[in-house]
């Protein structure tokens, strides 16, 4: 089922999208404020987690947790993400529906009102933000930053994105760096508060069984308060490689990783984005993809090969898992199988499976809370917005023409290989 | 057939619970406005049934990691593969083996009825050669190998290792690259035969799906099993861990930790009631309200990544903390002083009443997800329980009952604690 979201605007720059169905059992806000992918980026992205561990209220963080148990509870977490090059920084609820709440009180409004509280009310005790809970958020974000590169897959994919677009702003970590957090004061960061307040292109999206009135005024109350001047973020694309980079890394693991990075021949986030998924899901998408099919199935050269395209900065990036001393012979099929793409190498049921699957997994998305958040989230930059019915039908909508002529359109920039059985080193930060 | 309508008036949810002829157990779980439907066939035949019976009735070992490499090789069949058939109905196919079962899975918005018939239809089709089981050996080896990079997968498999001594949970879902190598296809014609028995099975579905197209589908497909359950064996471990602490180096910036207590336990399975009151007692312990929590990240002893959980099946029952920490043993020591502060002094009446409307509506929540619903309608018929148990019990837990499972489950002498160290 099909829930056209309801889009208000509640202050300048300030989108409310809230899509309003009795499917789920709960009901669940987020909100995002973007910002571009410059200045005080340590204050930014220490900012939503700052935000969501105290406020005025609930100075204390087990208070706050005390409240939220209470509220059934609810589920609050922040993030940070690079989409194109912004930040965007996010704070999301996410509590039962208030048909199950036990005592018939109202968990929604409560939540709102929550929410509204860390926003715009934090715990700022000498007009800034406390010094010991900087300290902590401090740690707590180069611990998270660490443990995020932890995770080989991660790194390798990471480090490939910084060497191929090094120079371009996409190339900085969404966190900053160590030096520029364990630089951070409490008055940073209320500066990158306000800034956030007062400048960053926001929206808010919430899924639930009621009309989203409650949190439409509590949200335009507490604007009303603050003098808007949003700046939209852009984002530089680079249609073209201009010639092929190598680089090797050595680390002592036992599977090495493979990430080709290539410009997807996209000077927009919405130039031929249809058509750029489809191939993208052909070359290295599904099971039944050209990646998994030939280069991890037949011929055993990966324990994982996909594709996937991003589209906020026009690149398509494909990660495998390979044992280091066949990374060049799975190299070369990783690229063999892009050449057959390009030259409409495509069976109809490859073309036929791709639709089907990307078609499949848009309306999934409407059963699931989480999913419609990300979705609605991923397009606050879109002017009109879209549901994921409404993509599905410009997926189907494709050919097979277009998707070869996409294909064509794609150049290889960067490949980065962490290989094995190398020297311990320590990681840059 | 016996088909049978089971009700939650409190959530406002029903499904349909089927004794199926052919002897396989059958759920359906409709969801009101969901596009999307999600069905698992699933065995109960995971990492730790690592024996079957012999022609002469006694046990015999099988090697560590079949359950697995017989997922993996399911999926292929004499003519079309699982995934190229899947592609056709534009479904999402996948499998998994856990400690306790092996599931095979699709989720899909449209064509429910194709791509259930392709479900039932390859899981009951073996299909294994020597030349097929040998190309397996060199990708699931792979898959090894990359989990002995993954220092979340190896904190944990090294407690297991440290708590238990007998139980085969602690023996990697995967196996060894020594022990796949021991796996021939007539390994897997067996454990197939033995564990792959309608009556060892069940097949459950939520969402966007009706009883009328699984019934249909069911028997036209569903081969008669001999209606014989698998017997697992109940392996019955010393009080002791095998040692109270392991520790290991990885590529990692940061030391991690996971610190288990092991239970004795004299039956293999924990009743509902039993479940419930760990998770509750875990969360009053180091919940992110507990003083506890508040200590652990003002000491910089801990990070966002703290984590808990009642890690329990057939024969093993143990609550975990694990986390990232600059002194994973000093963080382990404090955990410690808090239970035994915690034993001395009783639990606070509120911490017990926010702990429990915490859980309430953390169990309200798993009823938005197709998937979470039937893999948990699956998991709670092999353990003997119904879905909607958990919640009815939740609402009726009592501070007494939670108090009385402290003492049993976090017996310091019976703890130990993994942690894997920068190199």
């Amino acid at each position: 089922m099909s829930n056209k979201p309801e889009i208000r605007e509640i202050a300048p720059g300030v989108r409310l999208c809230s899509v309003q169905t009795d499917r789920f059992k709960t009901g669940a806000v987020s909100f995002s404020m973007a910002l571009p992918l410059e200045g005080d980026m340590a204050a930014n992205a220490a900012l939503p987690f700052i935000l969501h561990r105290s406020c005025r209220r609930y100075p204390e963080f087990s208070a706050l947790n005390g409240r939220l148990d209470e509220l059934y509870g609810a589920s609050l977490s922040a993030g940070v993400a690079k989409i194109g090059e912004s930040q965007a920084l996010t704070i999301s609820l996410t509590a039962i529906d208030d048909r199950f709440s036990l005592a018939g009180e109202s968990v929604a409004q409560n939540c709102a009102d929550l929410l509204a509280d860390l926003l715009f009310d934090p715990d700022l005790p000498e007009s800034v933000f406390h010094e010991k809970a900087v300290e902590r958020e401090k740690r707590l974000l180069i611990e998270k930053m660490k443990s995020e590169r932890k995770d080989k897959r991660v790194y390798a994919l990471q480090r490939c994105e910084e060497l191929m677009c090094a120079g371009e702003k996409y190339a900085l970590n969404k966190y900053s760096t160590r030096e520029d957090i364990e630089s951070l004061t409490g008055e940073r960061l209320y500066t990158a508060w306000r800034r956030a307040l007062e400048t960053s292109l926001i929206q808010a999206v919430s899924v639930s069984s009621g009309t989203s009135a409650g949190i439409a005024e509590t949200f335009g109350k507490a604007f009303s308060e603050i003098r808007r001047s949003p700046v939209r973020p852009a984002t530089a694309f680079i249609k073209s490689a201009k010639e092929t980079r190598k680089a090797e890394e050595k680390l002592p693991v036992k599977q090495g990783k493979l990430v080709l990075g290539f410009r997807a021949g996209m000077d927009n986030p919405l130039d031929g984005t249809a058509a750029a998924r489809v191939m993208t899901d052909i070359y290295g998408g599904g099971t039944y993809s050209k990646l998994f099919m030939k280069v991890r199935e037949e011929l055993s050269l990966c324990y994982y090969c996909s594709a996937r395209l991003n589209n906020h900065k026009g690149l398509l990036m494909v990660q495998s898992g390979i044992e280091s001393e066949k990374a060049a012979e799975a190299e070369a099929e990783i690229l063999r199988q892009l050449d057959a793409v390009k030259k409409g190498d495509i069976l109809a049921n490859e073309f036929d499976a791709s639709l089907m699957s990307i078609c499949d997994h848009r309306l999934s998305i409407e059963d699931s809370p989480a999913e419609l958040n990300s979705w609605y989230t991923a397009q606050i930059f879109r002017e009109d917005i879209m549901t994921p019915m409404e993509d599905a039908a410009d997926i189907r909508a494709v050919t097979l023409d277009e998707v070869v002529s996409r294909a064509e359109k794609v150049t290889l920039d960067t490949v980065y290989l962490l290989s094995g059985n190398g020297e311990a080193h320590e990681d840059e930060d | 057939m016996r088909i049978e309508q089971i009700q939650n008036s409190l959530l406002g949810e029903s499904y349909t619970e089927i004794d199926h002829s052919s002897g396989l157990k059958i759920f359906v779980m409709p969801k009101a406005g969901y596009s999307s439907a999600y069905a698992v066939f699933a065995a109960k035949y995971g990492s730790i049934d690592t024996k079957i019976p012999a022609a002469d009735g006694a046990f015999r070992e099988i090697p560590e990691g079949t359950a697995h490499f017989l997922e993996h090789k399911l999926f292929e069949s004499e003519e079309l593969g699982a995934f190229e058939r899947f592609a056709k109905t534009g479904a999402s196919a996948n499998a998994y083996t856990s400690f306790d079962r092996t599931g095979y899975l699709f989720s899909c918005t449209d064509n429910f009825r194709k791509s259930l018939e392709i479900l039932l239809d390859f899981v009951q089709k073996p299909y294994f050669t020597e030349a097929t089981v040998a190309k397996e050996q060199g990708i699931i080896g792979q898959e090894i190998r990359m989990y002995k990079d993954v220092p979340d997968w190896q904190v944990l498999f090294n407690l297991l290792r440290s708590l238990y001594t007998a139980h085969p949970v602690r023996i990697d879902i995967a196996g060894t690259q020594e022990s796949i190598a021991r796996i021939t296809a007539q390994t897997l014609y067996d454990c197939y035969k033995n564990f792959y028995n309608p009556s060892n099975m069940v097949l459950a579905v939520a969402g966007n799906a009706n009883v009328e197209d699984v019934l249909e589908a069911a028997d036209k497909l569903l081969q008669p099993g001999d209606g014989v359950k698998a017997s697992r064996e109940f392996v019955k471990e010393p009080p002791e861990p095998a040692r109270n602490y392991y520790e290991e180096k990885l590529p990692v910036n940061t030391p991690q930790f996971m610190l288990g207590f092991k239970e004795d336990i004299q039956t293999p399975e924990r009743t509902t009631i039993e479940r419930l009151c760990a998770n509750i007692l875990l969360e009053i312990i180091a919940g992110k309200s507990s003083p506890l929590y508040k200590r652990l990240l003002e000491a910089g002893l801990i990070n966002a990544g703290f984590s808990f959980e009642y890690f329990e099946g057939f024969g093993y029952s143990c609550p975990i903390f694990a986390g990232e920490s600059k002194d994973p043993v000093k963080a382990a020591e404090e955990i410690k002083n808090e239970i035994r502060g915690i034993k001395a002094n009783g639990i606070d009446a509120a911490a017990f009443a926010r702990a429990k409307r915490k859980l309430y509506g953390r169990l309200v929540m798993m009823y938005n997800d197709v998937d979470e619903l039937a893999n948990e309608l699956a998991s709670a018929y092999f353990a003997g329980n119904g879905l909607f148990d958990d919640i009815e019990l939740c609402k009726a837990l009592t501070l007494d009952s939670v108090i009385a499972r402290l003492a049993a489950l976090f017996e310091e002498r019976y703890s130990s604690l993994s942690v894997i160290k920068p190199l």
